[in-house]
């Protein structure tokens, strides 16, 4: 690209800029508010009154955006799997580059913790695609219509309690897995060690997914916050997050599995010197030395 | 569910589950394992052809190995063969030089045998000559020697008269 043309893109990119920013305050509704922001805040932790329909059942927002989420990802997956995999090569184009370096650093990642890997890989693969499209999600702004007929953005399927828990406690059971395909009846017991387990995954995915939702809703609830400051919103609080929540989870979950899948038994313990029959020995022989 | 901290709804966890058990499937059996099996098949075309340029040069490792067997043994065979040949030189040369001192011997002793019959035959020769020269020195001798004696016996009287 020329100099000339470079200039040219930018004003151009400058023009669209402002005739957007124009078209918000032109487009700037009167309509007041009907939840302050401590209410918004307060029900995008709890939702106690925003929910949505799904299947003619009331559920909160995270759900949809979990089902919205796993639907996009599946249907890349089926177009992969029809249109791209069978086209794969032997020296790879960029597509087929980026899904073969997904799935060898998942499988990378289980190998290199368990021996028993076949569906930890898979495992770890889903997880942390469902985390980093899930936390990615609300930065589309998804739109849908409450119960109460509000009009809401759909939060990362994780910034529901609910949806955090399910990822936590689902873990924590296929760690179990791993533990009783390892060393049977006694991984189960190896996997209850870590009892703290499901409660620091769930609430580690929750807290942090939650503070993004919760910076993105006060930052758009204000007009005056949501120019250029959204830019720096998103990437801190959302591609970061989606990054290091998905590296994290799966992780740890590897990292658990090979732990108590592993067999090997553990060394043997040096056997301790005891101190008091030691003392005594010492004692008597300056008893001896005194006689 | 009042009671209940943070809203928990146990319904919407199994909900919660059962999306991310589809999903979990949906992506292990559409993209995981088909990727999976595609990046194994690459590593074993790759192995096959590592395999395979392993196998070839075992086989020109040996091949090599053969052809220089072979030319040691040609060596060796070269080297037998030069040492018959030399053997044969000296064999044919010490047979000549035996033939020709052998040869030579002969004509010497032929030589000789000339020599001493040419000698024998001068001398013979030789022999004959002399006593032909002696006897007729004996007889020039015994006819001068007349004839000095009178002339010698005139010259002794002569003189004896002259001094008495």
């Amino acid at each position: 690209m020329t100099k000339k043309e470079r200039r040219k893109a930018i004003i151009i990119f400058a023009v669209i800029a402002l005739v957007f920013l124009i078209a918000s305050f032109l487009t700037a509704s009167n309509v007041p508010k009907t939840e302050t922001v401590q209410e918004v805040m307060r029900d995008a932790v709890l939702h106690d009154s925003n929910k949505v329909m799904l299947l003619g059942r009331a559920v909160n927002p995270g759900l949809l955006s979990g089902v919205i989420v796993s639907g996009i990802l599946i249907v890349f997956a089926l177009i992969c799997r029809l249109f791209v995999i069978p086209r794969f090569k032997i020296v790879p184009g960029r597509l087929q580059m980026f899904l073969e370096t997904v799935v060898s650093l998942f499988d990378n990642m289980a190998k290199g913790s368990s021996k028993i890997n076949r569906v930890l890989g898979a495992y770890i693969f889903a997880a942390g695609a469902y985390i980093f499209t899930g936390t990615l999600f609300e930065l589309l702004g998804v739109q849908a219509v409450t119960t109460e007929g509000l009009s809401i953005s759909l939060p990362a399927p994780l910034s529901d309690i609910n949806g955090a828990i399910m990822m936590g406690c689902l873990s924590y059971l296929f760690i179990m897995s791993g533990g009783v395909a390892g060393n049977g009846l006694k991984g189960i017991g190896k996997t209850l060690k870590e009892y703290s387990l499901p409660i620091s995954l769930s609430f580690r995915l929750f807290g942090a997914l939650l503070s993004g939702a919760l910076v993105t809703e006060l930052v758009y609830y204000y007009s005056s916050l949501s120019y250029v400051l959204p830019v720096f919103v998103g990437v801190l609080f959302t591609l970061l997050h989606a990054l290091i929540q998905a590296y994290v989870l799966t992780m740890l979950t590897s990292l658990f599995y090979g732990q108590v899948s592993d067999d090997t038994p553990p060394p043997p313990k040096e056997k301790k010197a005891k101190k008091t029959g030691r003392k005594n020995k010492v004692k008597d022989q300056t008893d001896k030395k005194a006689a | 569910m009042t009671g209940v901290p943070l809203n928990i709804d146990w319904q919407q966890i199994m909900l919660h589950l059962l999306n991310f058990t589809i999903l979990f499937g949906a992506l292990w059996i559409l993209l995981y394992k088909p990727v999976k099996d595609f990046i194994a098949k690459r590593e074993k075309y790759y192995e096959d052809i590592d395999q395979k340029a392993q196998d070839n040069l075992k086989a020109s490792e040996t091949e090599r190995d053969e052809y220089k067997a072979r030319i040691s043994q040609l060596d060796q065979e070269i080297r037998a063969e030069k040492e018959k040949a030399r053997e044969d030189i000296d064999k044919v040369t010490s047979q000549r030089i035996q033939e020709a001192r052998d040869e030579a011997e002969q004509i010497l002793n032929d030589a000789k045998a000339e020599a001493e019959r040419q000698k024998e035959k001068i001398i013979t020769s030789a022999q004959k000559e002399i006593s032909d020269m002696v006897t007729e020195a004996t007889e020039k001798l015994a006819l001068e020697q007349s004839a000095s004696d009178a002339f010698d016996q005139f010259l002794d009287a002569a003189e004896r008269t002259e001094r008495g």
